[in-house]
């Protein structure tokens, strides 16, 4: 497999990075400071058991949520325009490796630099939840760390798809910033802006579903989903807290269901990368 | 059946013509000299036939296969030493070899190979992302001959080496060809054509102006010598034996430096340019010829003048 040879070459070159180390470092850094603090305030209201295993995931997701996109997508947007840059893509494509073939190897091979980052980090993250809780349940915990290599996945998809659409790797640069402001911050306030329009108010007082739709269709907002979908517990959905207040406009909507965070963490890692191949088949280099 | 059959070809970006109408052949077996001036068109040429961009209009075949049907194929039994390529900086030069090897499912040795272009095994072992610009060239050119390729391409392979990289580049060329591969290579240099090459083709702005043998280029040179007649003083008459030596059949124009005539003549008229000097009364001290070379053709074809003019 074609594929393969490249992503075990791109994995050996990419997880020698730097600047990885230091993010690797970082995330570790903040889910033991997470599984710290969420030791703190457990105590703080006394309760203990199953339930704390998941307040503590609920704080180490925090993290993830923001720095496993960062790293992602510093490990990815360099993937192909870098090559390009460079002029090292001629000889990797001089070899017999179709262009498809590249572009899923970059994939393939910075997924497991992002997994073994996620992997550091958690690991860590679960020696500090020992250290200062004492007992956590392995399985929840091992099922919260494979959803975030999905999410890592994701947003490595999104990042490669990125890099094999632009020429530069200034361009994936912009591209990947524009993307998590758009995703981050954009997003929402366009939810809320619209929100405004239709309803006349911020705070109305039942939500539509539509904008239980709109907060829940983002990456990070299907991470959410998912992972209450693997622990079967509600409160990692975008639609919880309103849930929990009974402020839901009818029932939940499709989207916004636990089980449908996988499909669109799919869609998000499918469509950029489709994207990608289609424009980086047809390129001159 | 032709390793490399490009026929009308035009590749254009945006309005900027890169190549037009290009037909270039090379026959299996030969060692072909792709030679022009930077900006010619070789690159372009090159990349086309790799697939790495694809043609405005007209058909690349390599191997008698489509260059864009059969890319795969093409690149199985192709070995490609790209131009100015940087290396991957967190691989070692092994790394890259056995990469290559891996991608082309060949059973060659790395060290062989690292052996064979002349790179240390010490140097093989460390990251290539230290290596100069000749240990590069070195590293690429190695993993170019992996899985003993049927063709080599090889753009602008002398960049960077010092003159014993160059030579070692230019036997690895022959003992390539020897073993039978056809070997297609790019210069802007002609001295490192000349030396491995059965055919050159010379591009400029994107056509082929030329392409013949070396012998072939040499014979469609006029024998133009430059004659340097030193004599005992000038002339009293300098005028009257300047024109004398202009009007001679075959005489191409006539310089003084001071007691020194520059004849550009024909080699036939040279003794006739000497009789009709003494005529003037002076001595011929001493007098020199030099040959124009073939790097004077290749100037000219690839300067402003058109190859008609360097013809006449």
């Amino acid at each position: 497999m074609s594929a393969i040879v490249v992503a075990k070459k791109d994995f050996r070159d990419a997880v020698r990075s730097r600047v990885l180390l230091a993010l690797t470092g970082l995330f570790a850094l903040f889910t033991v400071g997470g599984a710290f603090l969420a030791s703190r305030l457990s105590a703080l209201f006394e309760e203990g058991g199953a339930e704390s295993t998941l307040d503590l995931i609920l704080a180490l997701q925090t993290p993830a949520g923001f720095l496993v996109p960062i790293i992602a997508l510093f490990v990815g947007y360099g993937a192909i325009a870098g090559e390009r840059e460079s002029g090292s893509l001629q000889s990797l494509l001089g070899l017999p490796h179709r262009r498809r073939d590249v572009v899923l190897g970059k994939v393939l091979g910075r997924t497991g630099v992002v997994a073994v980052s996620i992997l550091v980090g958690f690991t860590v993250g679960l020696l500090g939840l020992v250290a200062f809780v004492g007992s956590v349940s392995l399985v929840d915990y091992i099922a919260f760390t494979l959803v975030t290599v999905l999410f890592g996945f994701v947003y490595v998809c999104l990042g490669v798809g990125l890099s094999a659409m632009t020429q530069s790797t200034t361009r994936a640069a912009v591209g990947a910033v524009g993307l998590v402001v758009v995703l981050w911050f954009a997003w929402s306030v366009l939810a809320q802006a619209l929100l405004f329009v239709i309803e006349g108010t911020v705070i109305p007082e039942t939500i539509p579903g539509w904008y239980i739709v709109m907060n829940s269709v983002t990456p990070d907002a299907a991470y959410g989903s998912a992972i209450a979908a693997v622990l079967g517990a509600g409160q990692f959905t975008a639609s919880s807290a309103y849930e929990a207040q009974g402020l839901l406009d009818g029932s939940v909507p499709i989207v916004a269901e636990p089980w449908f965070g996988f499909v669109l963490l799919a869609l998000w890692a499918l469509v950029p990368l489709a994207l990608g191949l289609w424009r980086f088949d047809r390129v001159d280099l | 059946m032709p390793s490399i059959d490009i026929s009308d070809v035009t590749k254009r970006y945006g309005t900027d013509t890169a190549l037009e109408g290009l037909d270039l052949t090379v026959e299996r077996g030969e060692t072909y000299g792709f030679l022009g001036p930077n900006g010619a068109g070789k690159s372009t040429t090159i990349n086309l036939v790799l697939d790495f961009i694809r043609p405005t209009s007209g058909e690349v075949r390599v191997f008698d296969l489509d260059a864009q049907a059969n890319a795969l194929e093409i690149r199985k039994r192709t070995g490609i030493l790209p131009e100015g390529v940087e290396p991957y900086d967190r691989l070692t030069g092994r790394q890259h070899v056995a990469f290559a090897i891996e991608s082309k499912e060949a059973d060659d040795d790395p060290d062989d190979l690292i052996e064979r272009v002349g790179l240390s095994a010490d140097a093989a072992d460390k990251k290539a992302g230290g290596y100069s610009k000749g240990m590069t060239q070195r590293l690429m050119l190695a993993t170019a001959l992996v899985g003993e390729p049927d063709l080599l391409i090889l753009d602008e392979p002398s960049t960077g080496l010092d003159p014993n990289g160059a030579r070692r580049m230019r036997e690895i060329i022959r003992e390539e060809n020897d073993r039978g591969a056809t070997v297609f290579f790019s210069s802007h240099v002609l001295g490192q054509v000349e030396a491995v090459c059965d055919r050159v083709g010379i591009l400029r702005d994107g056509h082929l102006i030329a392409e013949d043998t070396i012998e072939g280029l040499r014979d469609t040179m006029p024998d133009q010598t430059r004659l340097r007649v030193t004599l005992d003083r000038v002339p009293e008459d300098s005028t009257a034996a300047l024109e004398a030596v202009e009007s001679i059949d075959g005489v191409a124009s006539v310089t003084p430096e001071g007691r020194t005539l520059v004849v550009a003549c024909e080699d036939r008229a040279k003794t006739t340019v000497l009789h009709t000097i003494e005529e003037y009364g002076v001595t011929v001290e001493d007098f020199a010829t030099d040959e124009s070379s073939l790097e004077d053709l290749f100037v000219a074809y690839t300067s402003d003048a058109t190859p008609a003019e360097v013809a006449q």
